[in-house]
């Protein structure tokens, strides 16, 4: 039996949250979506026992977070033998080259900038929602 | 002439007063140089004296040698008389001839010299007496003989008066003999002490020189001994001096560092509300949109209030047309603050550069600007700069955008890019136009961040020159504008000809 891929969303800032789950939804992703504001919760999530017992995953991350930076989430998720297979979309504010750099380095999937025009940024969400509807995540294990 | 003399005296009072190594040596050659001279003196003194001695000593042998001939003649003329009394031959009387021939210079002698001494001269006159008293009794005697009168003659011999006189003569010439011989003994002994003072005077003399020779090479050395310190200490603060410099360098790189991660942060953190303001903008406009349609629904039932239609249809896109005008801007300035930030800490790779070619490329890139308002760029030979490639194109291509873009339309524009090398390993590149000019109290504000300058009727944020002065900076070189209202404008560049990068993307 399959599970259906779930999304978890790491954003504090929740104008950005609502709005890349409304453009989400535009993009007819009906996937569930699971949303913290903070990297310490996000965290404790990912690696509970709730996360094995419930399928595959997608994480959508943000970098700029008030208790740790998205890169400390990334590493951490890609350094876990379980979690490493999961698909990470780091989706930010900051498009430094080195930045983008260090996340690729880390084993993040697509890096996204968010873009201020709001037509970019809603047709790159839609985008993101396309490929997600053919993208194949594998289980956890 | 007066105020030289006058200021060399102070200068020589200052020198006196101001106790120093020189100062010292130099009072000890001083006094080495005066007793030397002292013992000079002393010694010409001393050796005139002994010479002055040795002549008085002679002229007082040469007075008792005279004194002597004296007596010796007259003792020789009275055997002479006597033996001519005694025989009558005329043959014995040729000692007594030779005899008045030596008495007379010998007498004059004497004379001479005893009126030099006055203290001679009672025994020389006494001597001189006497002698002529002799003489005269001898040349009686012998007139008597030769008159034939011999026996008054030997009567005058016999009287014993000659006897007299030629013993008083003896005695008068030992007296001065003795006399003179004490005073020569006398003046030896003087002569001797005056050798020996001069002996002892000049021994002694060394003796202190010698001393203030090892005083002034104590001094000397003590002096080294004191530079050697002060070139130690010297050196140290030396060291002290870099280390300074290298700290001060490290806190400037890292203020630097610093300001461009402020920058940084500031353009991200400033982006993530721009992005809530734009959406949320947009969505409000998507509200508006299903309100209009709402209420051209509902008016063809019925009358809507104007009040409403106006606040959906004028004021709701007016007010969202502003908000979004106004983020869009902040967007652009945020990007631009994010862009100099970069740039400020991209790596600079320094290559030899063709720069004619390069701005040949920066002006045919712009042609179809130029060609359409008739202006035209000429790029001279420029001379080739050992510095960043894309630095370069970019600090180019700003200055020669913004010529052709504030060109003047009311005559045919020109724009010149020229260069030449100066002293001292510089390079110096000009971009002159003819377009509309800069007034003077905007020539430094051109370049500040989002400052412009004349009429805005060109499109544009003000960051050209911000980011051109920051890369020229960063280039180790200057950038300055002169330029006249309505005449043309023409931007100086100054580079090193080869650019030296510290360390590999050091923020300098």
């Amino acid at each position: 039996m399959t599970h259906p891929v779930k999304i978890v969303m790491v954003e504090d800032d929740h104008g950005h949250a609502k709005l890349i789950e409304k453009n989400i939804r535009r993009a007819n992703i009906n996937n569930e979506i699971k949303h913290f504001d903070d990297g310490g919760s996000a965290l404790d999530y990912l690696f509970s026992a709730e996360v094995l017992a419930n399928g595959p995953l997608l994480i959508l991350l943000d970098l700029n977070l008030p208790d740790m930076s998205g890169t400390d989430i990334l590493e951490k998720v890609k350094s876990d033998d379980r979690l490493r297979r999961a698909p990470v979309v780091v989706l930010t504010t900051t498009d430094d080259k080195v930045e983008i750099q260090r996340c690729y380095d880390l084993g993040c999937n697509v890096y996204i900038t968010k873009p201020v025009d709001y037509e970019s940024f809603a047709g790159a969400i839609r985008q993101l929602g396309l490929f997600l509807s053919v993208m194949q995540a594998p289980e956890i294990e | 002439m007066d105020l030289s003399v006058r200021s060399t005296w102070s200068r020589i009072g200052e020198f006196l007063r101001t106790p120093s190594l020189a100062r010292s040596v130099m009072g000890l050659l001083a006094v080495a140089f005066s007793l030397l001279l002292a013992v000079n003196v002393v010694t010409f003194v001393m050796s005139q004296r002994t010479a002055q001695t040795n002549d008085q000593i002679e002229t007082a042998q040469a007075m008792r040698r005279d004194a002597r001939t004296v007596l010796i003649a007259t003792l020789d003329a009275e055997t002479a008389q006597r033996g001519f009394l005694l025989t009558g031959r005329s043959e014995f009387l040729q000692p007594y001839r030779q005899a008045q021939e030596v008495l007379g210079p010998a007498t004059a002698r004497l004379h001479r010299a005893a009126m030099d001494d006055p203290s001679l001269w009672p025994s020389v006159r006494r001597i001189e007496e006497l002698a002529t008293t002799k003489q005269a009794e001898l040349a009686s005697t012998l007139r008597m003989a030769r008159e034939g009168r011999i026996g008054p003659a030997i009567q005058a011999v016999r009287s014993g008066q000659g006897k007299v006189v030629m013993d008083d003569l003896r005695a008068a010439v030992a007296d001065f003999d003795q006399l003179k011989s004490t005073r020569i003994a006398a003046r030896s002994e003087s002569s001797e002490r005056l050798a020996r003072a001069t002996v002892a005077a000049n021994v002694t003399a060394a003796l202190l020189v010698l001393v203030l020779a090892g005083l002034s090479a104590w001094l000397v050395r003590r002096y080294v001994i004191e530079i050697q310190g002060a070139r130690d200490q010297l050196n140290q603060m030396n060291a002290g001096l870099e280390a300074t410099v290298e700290e001060r360098t490290g806190d400037l790189i890292r203020a630097n560092e610093e300001i461009q991660r402020f920058a940084y942060i500031v353009s991200h953190d400033l982006r993530a509300p721009l992005v809530n303001v734009m959406g949320y903008t947009s969505e409000l406009e998507q509200a508006g949109k299903v309100i209009d349609n709402a209420i051209t629904e509902a008016q063809k039932v019925r009358e809507v209030q104007p009040d409403v239609v106006m606040a959906v249809r004028e004021d709701m896109p007016e007010a969202i047309g502003f908000i979004r005008a106004s983020t869009e801007k902040m967007d652009r300035l945020i990007n631009a603050i994010l862009k100099l930030s970069r740039e400020g800490r991209r790596n600079l790779s320094p290559e030899t550069l063709d720069m004619t070619a390069m701005a040949q490329n920066i002006a045919d890139s712009v042609h179809h600007q130029t060609d359409a308002s008739g202006a035209r760029i000429v790029v001279e030979t420029l001379p080739v700069l050992e510095s960043d490639r894309l630095s370069m194109e970019q600090i180019f291509g700003n200055l020669i955008d913004n010529a052709v873009k504030y060109l003047d339309h009311d005559r045919p524009g020109e724009i010149v890019v020229s260069g030449q090398e100066v002293p001292g390993g510089w390079t110096v590149y000009r971009i002159a136009d003819n377009g509309r000019g800069i007034a003077p109290r905007d020539h430094e504000r051109i370049f500040e961040l989002f400052r412009r300058s004349g009429r805005q009727d060109r499109t544009g944020e003000g960051l050209g020159l911000a980011f051109v002065r920051n890369s020229v900076r960063r280039l180790g070189g200057t950038i300055d504008v002169e330029s006249e209202l309505g005449k043309g404008s023409t931007f100086i560049l100054k580079f090193p000809k080869r650019l030296i990068v510290s360390e590999p993307g050091a923020a300098l």
